[in-house]
């Protein structure tokens, strides 16, 4: 028995230090003690990385006093014994709600009326998702219940954020001890946080993921500004942004593209942003590590999924299997990529499985020093608190956890967790019966007595004429046991007794109910075999192939760039050529080498083309595919918010459009307000990063839109947003260039102001919208128009003239055969459907000979899709402008490739097969224009993204792997994992109209 | 340049008529004699090709359909379509078509009524045969459709239409011919425990919904021989379908769903079953077979509803269905208007492995079975209606799809419609703008 602590268990609320309750008047006598403790011969780790045997720790008024091998134990101290035990600093979770109130997100139903302004009152920011002037400190009280549920796991302080809002304010340093809150804040403000997330805010804008990042600019430049031009604008927001720059900046990422999203703002405005992360970064590694952000990692791993039924098994995301597989090795991938990270426990939902997981991440390749440095020294150093918490030495606080052997091991037990050296006792220490004994029940003693188990858990077998399992607990030196005479039996033996010395003995009761005397002598100590069993470290665990992108289809290695020589085909050049029968296409380093006759290239793969037909790649002028938000329609002008910024490169439907021969998408902003968001250029290298799928030095281009969807007319009710018809867009065009030209002139004019005129005239404010607007006005921004009837569009165009600069594409532009005359005569291209019309009011005189009209009048006419589906046949949709309206094949192939280049400026580089422009090539098995036609291979940049014989591979791999997985999971199952229903997630296909994106969890089974 | 001469012709014959700017043209007169269509490829609806073929017809029924070479041509007005194809009029199952005008506009809507259980709710009675969508249709080849309501639980009876009348009495082809069930769907948790509530109270909604529909079978099937006197529209609209007389058109796609819906029917007594959606029908490929139930398959030019299923999937499902040895035809369900894209949703099927001819037969003569019309429409063979269309290329792939006949019934269909009306228009327009500019000015490039 060994019953090592000898003080009491618990000390009592406020005893032993005395730091920062000066000021309180006390009812009754004093009772101030001087909280010296010696903790003596106990393995201390100091620190992660530094291990000090049969050491001491001394620690006085909540802070430590002295640790090593030679402290003297000072006069005066309580010695506590920690023979055997381990000491390792108290962790700190550097992501907490802890002691703040909880967030209640705004509850707004669709019909709800706008709230275009902030719902606080006071000198604040106009947006209510601004909100830096909170202090967490002022709103933070100790909470007793989850203070204990923390300690439990180890943990001793916490940074409390108060979790609400895109901007959102000053974080708090807490301890975990049980005092009052003037006592256990050790930092008031040792971080500011941020995030992506309006949260209670209410207001509409932003309505967006796009929106709130543009917000988050905004915001950084008004502060700014601010700062410089004092006595402009008395804004507590802004001046208190200011403030907390010089604090660590903590920013909330919703998953790995939130990381890359955080990152490049921070970026912009020379923040290094520590970023708390999900858990799925060992996912995009390369990129997560080229932020050189330090992250804060949750340990939230997925629970297995219920795949006994292999139709609803169908249901679950090969990501989903994979993720469940790899979670716990995010973090040993984070180590051997040399990313700095901390652990937090803030995602689970039960507190419980923090310290398992954080072992089971051990398992999966995280090291142990690794593991202990992102528990303790890791975030006190990025809160730049290394004073005060993640180690232990002089005059830190007095932060430890007293373990029964190595923390990481499996029956491992944090037995005490002392805060502010205030002891909280969290397990009792599990004496250590397990081993044979001799019982004697009465004069009975033919049966012995095994207890295997682990200390804290120990299991009974009783070895008669049979084994039998029974039940054995003690508390403190009680013990109490129950087993049956036999297995046959089902009368039980009730024996309760108390330990003296190594032996148990006491009394119990015999089914017959008879009183009887028993002990049970100690024999033998457990077995070799047994005290393996329980101490079995488990071994690395194997986890399968990581893909790119992390989904269906993804590949453990992307396609490489390849010289490739396409023999004998039929090559629609779009170049004077024409088409070309039986001629050769030579791709070399990502261009078009040649186009001819008999080629040949050394070490270049040919390509049988006899029979086929190689056109350019697909060009979709007008596309929402890739993308986490489509619509920030809370404002009638919305022109700061930027498409690049969500893209969302894992999205299924960049590959199915490869399949559909589509190489370039313009990404649009919806059509919800005249003036929406900046568009994206892609190409669809389907695995790679959002960043790398941009078309590099493409020009940049706007989304504005007219008619129904700006006007809001398709909604139930009548909304009070302007405009609310055809009369107010123009206006609201009219306004906004007029604004812009005004910003334009003030900024010029400034500029023109010597230094000294400068600082007395004060900066103008830089307005990302403004600047967006002027960008246009200069000829270096161009408009995609969302349209359909001819008034709007005459309108749009009278607009541009009257405020001097042109519209670029009408896209939609369904009645732009009524006006192509004045299209040409502007000098717009159209960007149409081929023949769609009729499902609403503005599209009832829609003609499927729209493109072959604006075509004949010489106006550059593409078709494209607004559909994720339309789009893999576009090709198909062009072949209707020949059945329509007679327009000649090659000019119908033109209308998505060439053309579409054309519109988007970048028919130097795409649209026609010619040497020096991108390898982005498909190769079809029939005429491109029929209905028969399917891409064999899609080249983009001469890398064939898509090969219909991969693609089969990919199949046939992508099966195997579920399989695997599903298997893993039953016998995660049967093992006792915890499991999980396979959901639905549908993730909505996107359109112009579409409000926002939202991956739904859905009820409905198909 | 064969297809604007077309145009260009039809244009001339609409200036000519008296009504010549009407958009919706008027129905065509009754066959008043005997017509040869000859010199054509004949794809007769059931997988046979004919090449070099003549098709006869006399008062709306086809009177020969076969090789040139065995046609009596006597008594005949021949019409010389050499080198053209031959086919039956396309069949649009499950659709809107003239129920509803404009999408977005809710006075044009009539495809749905309130309540739960209509299976009285006649859809042939709202069917506005002066739509303009249903001229654009026609002149891709589709000549009959299904009204087919929506909403509600029993959505109400479907009628079979062909598309060139005066009114819906003219129109019809079989009246109330199905009544169209939708499936109350599965409810599976999301795994937010944040929405059982919402889960549990829908659930239980599911069960009342699906105890009422019981009942609703149970009593509808005794209703007749109860004869109390006591007339209910409900009950007598269904007992066709414990007769074979009508039949059940179940709206469902989830394949447990499918297997569900049926054997709670069947246990009704419930006799001709159709599924209309039918998503997962490959999954529960041996169940349909065995229970002899066909499909209309909804979704061919669909996002495949799994990242992980093969990128082409729903392009491939009729195939599958093929080779699986399910009886289905194909519908167009993504939009209205779209309907006059059935043709190209066979072609798809006949891309992705499909034999063209297969192909044809699921918008033609499988549609016919289906909806059980064959007898008189599905395939050009003799004693059926003369429901033809007569194509210069394949019908079925939009790069030679181009009608140059369509009859209904022998009629003579006119194939104008709104949108060649406002094409003209506005060409018109742009061509006097350049007949009035000397050869060689451009026009002003403004500042």
């Amino acid at each position: 028995m060994k019953k090592i602590f000898t003080i009491a268990a618990c000390l009592a609320f406020g005893a032993g230090s005395a730091m920062a309750q000066e000021t309180f008047p006390r009812n009754g006598v004093y009772d101030e003690r001087p909280g010296l403790v010696a903790l003596t011969n106990a393995t201390i780790h100091t620190d992660y990385k530094t291990t000090l045997n049969n050491a001491t720790l001394v620690i006085r008024n909540g802070k430590v006093e002295a640790v090593g091998t030679n402290v003297k134990v000072p006069a005066g101290a309580v010695v506590v014994d920690a023979k055997g035990k381990h000491i390792y600093p108290g962790f700190v979770d550097m992501y907490s709600s802890y002691g703040l109130p909880e967030v209640k997100r705004a509850q707004r139903n669709w019909g709800s009326p706008p709230q275009m302004e902030s719902n606080k009152q006071g000198a604040y920011n106009w947006n209510q998702a601004i909100r830096p002037e909170t202090n967490a400190v002022e709103l933070f009280k100790a909470d007793k219940k989850q203070a204990e549920e923390l300690r439990k796991q180890g943990f001793g302080t916490v940074l409390a954020i108060h979790q609400d809002g895109i901007a959102r304010g000053t974080a708090a340093l807490v301890t975990l001890a049980d005092k009052r809150e003037n006592e256990v804040i050790v930092l008031d403000k040792a971080a500011a946080a941020l995030s992506f997330d309006k949260g209670s805010s209410a207001q509409d804008y932003p309505s967006s993921l796009m929106g709130s990042i543009a917000l988050l600019r905004q915001t950084y430049l008004d502060a700014k500004w601010n700062a410089q031009n004092p006595g402009r604008e008395q804004n507590i927001s802004l001046k208190t942004f200011t403030d907390a720059s010089r604090f660590p900046q903590i920013f909330e990422a919703d998953d790995k593209l939130g990381v890359l999203r955080a990152d490049k703002v921070g970026d912009e405005f020379k923040t290094q942003y520590i970023i708390k992360t999900k858990g799925d970064e060992y996912q995009m590694l390369k990129e997560v590590k080229a932020t050189n952000a330090p992250l804060i990692v949750s340990v939230n791993y997925p629970d297995a999924y219920n795949v006994e039924d292999p139709y609803d098994a169908r249901r679950v995301p090969l990501e989903a299997m994979k993720h469940w597989e790899m979670a716990a090795s995010n973090a040993g991938l984070l180590q051997k990529a040399g990313i700095t990270f901390a652990f937090t426990a803030s995602d689970l939902k039960d507190k419980k499985d923090f310290l398992p997981n954080v072992r089971k991440a051990i398992n999966y390749g995280l090291s142990e020093e690794e593991a202990l440095k992102a528990l303790t020294a890791t975030p006190a150093k990025l809160l730049n608190a290394e004073n005060l918490v993640g180690s232990l030495s002089e005059g830190k606080l007095a932060n430890f956890i007293v373990t029964s052997g190595n923390l990481f091991a499996n029956d491992n037990l944090i037995l005490e967790n002392w805060v502010q050296g205030d002891r909280y006792k969290i397990t009792e220490v599990p004496s250590d019966y397990r081993g044979v004994y001799t019982l004697k029940i009465g004069n009975n003693t033919s049966k012995k007595l095994k207890i295997a188990g682990t200390p804290d858990k120990p299991e009974l077998s009783v070895i008669g004429t049979d084994t039998v399992k029974g039940k054995i607990s003690f508390s403190g030196n009680l013990v109490t046991l129950s087993f049956t005479d036999s297995k046959k039996s089902n009368e039980t033996i009730r024996l309760s007794g108390w330990l003296a010395d190594k032996n148990l003995q006491g009394e119990g009761q015999l089914p017959d109910a008879s009183a009887v005397k028993w002990s049970a002598t100690f024999s033998e100590a457990m077995t070799q075999q047994d005290k393996k069993d329980s101490a079995k470290k488990a071994e690395l665990v194997e986890v399968g192939q990581m893909i790119y992108p992390f989904r269906a289809y993804g590949q453990a290695e992307l396609p490489k760039q390849e010289t490739i020589l396409i023999k004998n085909a039929t090559v629609w050049t779009n170049e004077k050529d024409g088409k070309l029968e039986n001629t050769d296409v030579l791709l070399k380093n990502g261009k078009i080498a040649k186009v001819g006759k008999n080629l040949s290239e050394s070490g270049a793969k040919v390509i049988d083309g006899t029979g086929k037909h190689v056109t350019p790649g697909i060009i979709d002028e007008h596309s929402h595919i890739a993308l986490n938000a489509v619509n920030e329609g809370s404002q009638s002008v919305t022109a700061e918010v930027r498409m690049a910024d969500v893209v969302n490169s894992d999205d299924i439907n960049i590959y199915r459009q490869l399949a559909g021969g589509v190489t370039t998408s313009q990404l649009l902003h919806g059509s919800a307000n005249p003036v929406g968001g900046q568009s994206a250029i892609i190409k669809l290298r389907w695995g790679k990063s959002p960043q790398d799928l941009m078309v590099d030095g493409a020009d940049g281009f706007i989304k504005f839109a007219l008619g129904e969807n700006v006007k809001q007319s398709n909604r139930s009710n009548a909304s009070e947003r302007f405009p609310q018809s055809r009369m107010g867009v123009e206006q609201t065009y009219v306004d906004a260039f007029t604004r812009a030209k005004e910003y334009e002139q003030a900024w010029k004019s400034y500029n023109k102001l010597s230094k000294k005129q400068q600082a007395k005239a004060g900066t103008p404010r830089r307005d990302l919208e403004l600047e967006t607007l002027v960008e246009i006005l200069n000829g270096k921004r161009f408009i995609t128009c969302h349209s359909y009837v001819q008034s709007e569009i005459n309108m749009m165009m009278k607009v541009a003239d009257q405020m001097g600069f042109k519209v670029n594409t009408f896209t939609h532009i369904l009645e732009g055969y009524k006006v192509a005359d004045k299209m040409k005569e502007h000098g717009a291209g159209g960007s149409t459907f081929s023949d769609w019309w009729a499902y609403k009011m503005e599209v009832k005189d829609a003609i499927p000979q729209n493109a072959g009209i604006m075509h004949n009048l010489g106006v550059v006419t593409a078709i494209n899709s607004d559909d994720a589906e339309m789009a893999r046949r576009l090709n198909q949709e062009a072949a209707k402008s020949v059945k329509y309206a007679g327009v000649s094949e090659e000019d119908a192939l033109k209308m998505v490739t060439l053309n579409p280049a054309k519109l988007l400026h970048l028919d130097d580089r795409m649209g026609s097969l010619k040497a020096g422009k991108d390898a982005d090539v498909v190769l079809w098995n029939n005429h491109p224009l029929s209905i028969y036609a399917r891409p064999e291979k899609t080249f983009v940049d001469g890398v064939a993204y898509f090969d219909a014989e991969r693609d089969a591979q990919l199949q046939q791999d992508m099966e195997k792997e579920r399989m695997r997985l599903i298997q893993k999971m039953l016998t995660a199952k049967a093992g006792g994992a915890k499991t999980q229903n396979p959901t639905i997630k549908k993730a909505s296909v996107m359109h112009c109209e579409d409000v926002e994106h939202h991956e739904e969890e859905s009820y409905l089974a198909y | 340049m064969k297809i604007q001469k077309r145009y260009i012709s039809a244009f001339a014959a609409l200036l000519l008529s008296t009504a010549a700017f009407a958009q919706v043209p008027a129905p065509a007169v009754k066959q008043s004699k005997p017509v040869l269509l000859k010199g054509a490829t004949l794809h007769v609806g059931n997988g046979t090709v004919v090449e070099n073929a003549a098709v006869g017809f006399e008062n709306g029924k086809i009177t020969y359909a076969g090789p040139q070479s065995g046609a009596n041509l006597s008594g005949y007005e021949v019409v010389d379509v050499t080198g053209q194809h031959i086919y039956p009029g396309l069949i649009q199952p499950n659709s809107s078509l003239g129920l509803n005008e404009i999408e977005s506009v809710r006075a044009t809507i009539d495809w749905r009524e309130v309540g739960d259980f209509n299976p009285n709710v006649r859809s042939v009675v709202a069917y506005n045969t002066d739509s303009d969508i249903i001229p654009t249709v026609r002149a891709n080849g589709v000549l009959m459709t299904q009204l087919t309501p929506i909403g509600g639980t029993v959505a109400g009876s479907s009628s079979v239409v062909q598309l060139d009348a005066w009114n819906w009495e003219d129109a019809v082809v079989k009246a109330d011919e199905g009544i169209h069930l939708n499936w109350p769907a599965m409810l599976i948790p999301t795994g937010n425990k944040e929405y059982d509530d919402r889960l549990n109270r829908m659930k239980d909604r599911r069960e009342e919904t699906l105890r009422e529909l019981g009942q609703l079978l149970s009593d509808a099937a005794v209703f007749k021989a109860a004869k109390n006197g006591t007339e209910n529209l409900k009950l007598s609209a269904m007992a066709g379908l414990f007769d074979g007389s009508k039949k059940l058109y179940i709206h469902t796609n989830y394949g447990k769903e499918i297997i569900e819906s049926v054997n709670f029917v069947k246990q009704h007594g419930v006799k001709d079953i159709v599924i209309v959606g039918a998503g997962d029908a490959l999954a529960v490929a041996d169940f349909l077979k065995a229970n002899n139930i066909p499909v209309i398959y909804s979704g061919v030019h669909a996002l495949p509803s799994r990242a992980e299923e093969d990128v082409w999937q729903p392009y491939k499902t009729p195939y599958l269905l093929h080779k699986a040895g399910i009886q289905f035809a194909l519908d167009y369900d993504l939009s209205i208007h779209g309907t006059r894209n059935l043709p190209f949703i066979a072609g798809t099927a006949a891309a992705f492995g499909l034999d063209k001819e297969q192909a044809l037969s699921s918008v033609t003569l499988n549609t016919a079975k289906i909806l059980g019309i064959d007898k008189q429409a599905g395939s050009v063979e003799v004693g059926k209606d003369a429901t033809i269309v007569v194509s210069s290329g394949d019908l079925l792939d939009m790069r030679t799809n181009n009608v140059t006949h369509a009859f209904i019934a022998g009629r003579k269909v006119d194939l104008n419609d709104k949108q060649l009306y406002l094409y003209k228009k506005f060409d018109g327009k742009y061509k006097d703008q350049k007949k009035q500019q000397p050869a060689g000015a451009t026009t002003s490039t403004g500042k």
